[in-house]
């Protein structure tokens, strides 16, 4: 098994008008998600992101207040599972909750600094 | 984790906090409240999953009263301006609000200010269904079959009202108590009657509009001062007719008519509840309210064993004193229906003859279709079809008028024999 990134990107949730019923049935996705990955023994860890944020850039260390990219392509947060390789990382990936609000997951592998 | 939220948590949470919150920074700032108790629905949605609280409603309020504190931070560094809290939160003992009894009364008051004679009648349901429903605008549009920009309008003209006549964030107390538990009630039966007999919508929306009427109506009767006949008799009101809702429509999402639905299938535990709040009315005083009436032809149809043994005269005098105590065409319309049943067809004639079917609005399909029944009993079976049509032409509903096709073509093999 390896160690993949899974980067949620898309627009805040708060931009989006949703009515508490439907944050709820939304969380009620990400908790079916998050709780079949454990079962699994897939999650390594994961964290959602406040969205904003800083960024510090050149050699003059130029500080800046996020957001950095469109609304559209925020990263929102990630998580770090185990998985045989990539197709299983895309298979872990369908159950993402948000695809119907036109968010996507970018998988990444964690590279591994073998001697 | 995930079994342990209830239903609806957030959209009954949604109405708490803000009400609460109402109280302690005051209904001026309701805008900014209603965001801040949004904002913390968003932040449980990002943490919940990987981190769930023990206690999710204590979460739930903490982090709506820090975000709340963190708007009026921003605010007021963006403006400028000096924030006045209405009414002092220094001055409250702020734990005490956040006490259970102490929230059911925040709630009573936003159920007691969304119902403010200054607003008609129209903003008080939009009001009511957003700020204590926790309905979102769209929602609200879907449930009551109109455009999410004019609830919109509707909510902005109420907050103006709110904002500008200083409505007082209370229940009011002696005469007027009387005068505004009358408005609560009315704009509670609104609601309900929107979920329950309108019938535009789909199932699910319908039954969260009952839903929330009774829930509301049942805060009302936790409060001793407000335990008034007229509250439990709408409130049994609405249990009687809750009881039927699920045998109301079939599979297909068609109306089944209260002749054609499945007896077994109503809701007995609704029904005694109904029951025990009814006798609780009539043992406060026996002065009968329009919800005791119509609560009475509710149950009256339960207790029928089947639709032929409807006691169809006790119901014809219930609505005779609904008519007596409050004429309208909708109560004639009933009156004709159940002169119907009773084989006084002629009686049933002369008064839908007194109808005025532009009163009827949405229910003159209703009208046209006892028209056409009155003269399939006449056996003039052109006539019945000409009115069913007319009948057809003016129901909304796809599943109602499913069953004025049904019916239709009923009488058209009648006449084809």
């Amino acid at each position: 098994m390896k160690d993949f990134m899974l980067l949620f990107i898309g627009a805040d949730y708060s931009e989006m008008g949703l009515s508490p019923d439907q944050i709820q049935e939304r969380m009620g996705k990400w908790f079916s998600w998050n709780t079949k990955m454990r079962e699994q023994g897939l999650v390594k860890n994961g964290e959602a992101l406040v969205p904003g944020g800083k960024r510090v850039s050149g050699p003059t260390r130029t500080v800046t207040d996020g957001p950095f990219v469109e609304s559209k392509e925020l990263i929102g947060g990630y998580y770090i599972i185990k998985a045989r390789d990539y197709d299983h990382a895309v298979e872990i990936a369908q159950d993402f909750p948000d695809y119907d609000l036109d968010h996507s997951v970018e998988i990444r592998e964690v590279m591994v600094f073998d001697q | 984790m995930n079994e342990k939220i209830i239903d609806h948590l957030f959209r009954h949470q949604f109405g708490k906090m803000v009400s609460v919150l109402t109280r302690i920074f005051g209904l001026e700032h309701i805008e900014l409240i209603e965001d801040a108790v949004q904002d913390t629905f968003i932040k449980a949605l990002k943490v919940w999953p990987n981190n769930a609280p023990e206690n999710t409603e204590a979460w739930l309020m903490t982090a709506a009263k820090n975000r709340t504190l963190d708007l009026f931070r921003k605010y007021k560094s963006d403006s400028n301006k000096h924030i006045k809290f209405a009414s002092g939160p220094a001055s409250l003992n702020l734990s005490e609000l956040f006490l259970d009894h102490e929230i059911d009364d925040s709630q009573l008051r936003m159920i007691f200010t969304a119902c403010h004679p200054l607003l008609d009648n129209k903003e008080q349901i939009a009001f009511a269904l957003k700020t204590i429903g926790g309905f979102s605008i769209p929602e609200i549009g879907t449930a009551l079959m109109i455009k999410p920009e004019t609830i919109k309008k509707r909510l902005q003209r109420s907050r103006k009202k709110i904002r500008q006549e200083h409505i007082s964030f209370s229940i009011p107390i002696g005469k007027e108590l009387n005068d505004r538990l009358q408005r609560v009630l009315e704009v509670m039966y609104l609601i309900f009657n929107e979920g329950f007999h309108s019938s535009k919508q789909e199932i699910l929306v319908r039954k969260d509009l009952c839903g929330e009427a009774i829930r509301l109506v049942k805060l009302i009767l936790k409060k001793p001062s407000l335990r008034q006949p007229d509250v439990y008799a709408l409130f049994a009101l609405m249990c009687f007719h809750s009881a039927r809702l699920d045998s109301k429509i079939n599979e297909n999402n068609e109306i089944i008519d209260i002749r054609n639905q499945d007896r077994s299938q109503w809701y007995y535990p609704l029904i005694a509840l109904g029951n025990e709040a009814m006798n609780k009315a009539l043992a406060i005083d026996q002065n009968l309210s329009i919800y005791h009436y119509e609560a009475a032809i509710a149950s009256e149809h339960l207790r029928a064993a089947s639709f032929v043994a409807t006691n169809w005269s006790i119901i014809l005098e219930w609505y005779l004193k609904i008519y007596k105590s409050n004429p309208s065409s909708v109560a004639l319309l009933n009156i004709a229906i159940v002169n119907l049943q009773l084989g006084k067809t002629e009686t049933a004639l002369e008064t839908l003859q007194d109808i005025d079917v532009s009163q009827l609005a949405q229910r003159s399909y209703l009208f046209y279709g006892a028209f056409a029944e009155y003269y399939f009993i006449k056996k003039e079976y052109d006539l019945a079809i000409r009115d069913i049509d007319k009948a057809l032409d003016h129901v909304q509903n796809n599943s109602e008028k499913e069953y004025l096709k049904n019916k239709k073509q009923q009488y058209i093999r009648n006449s084809l024999d």
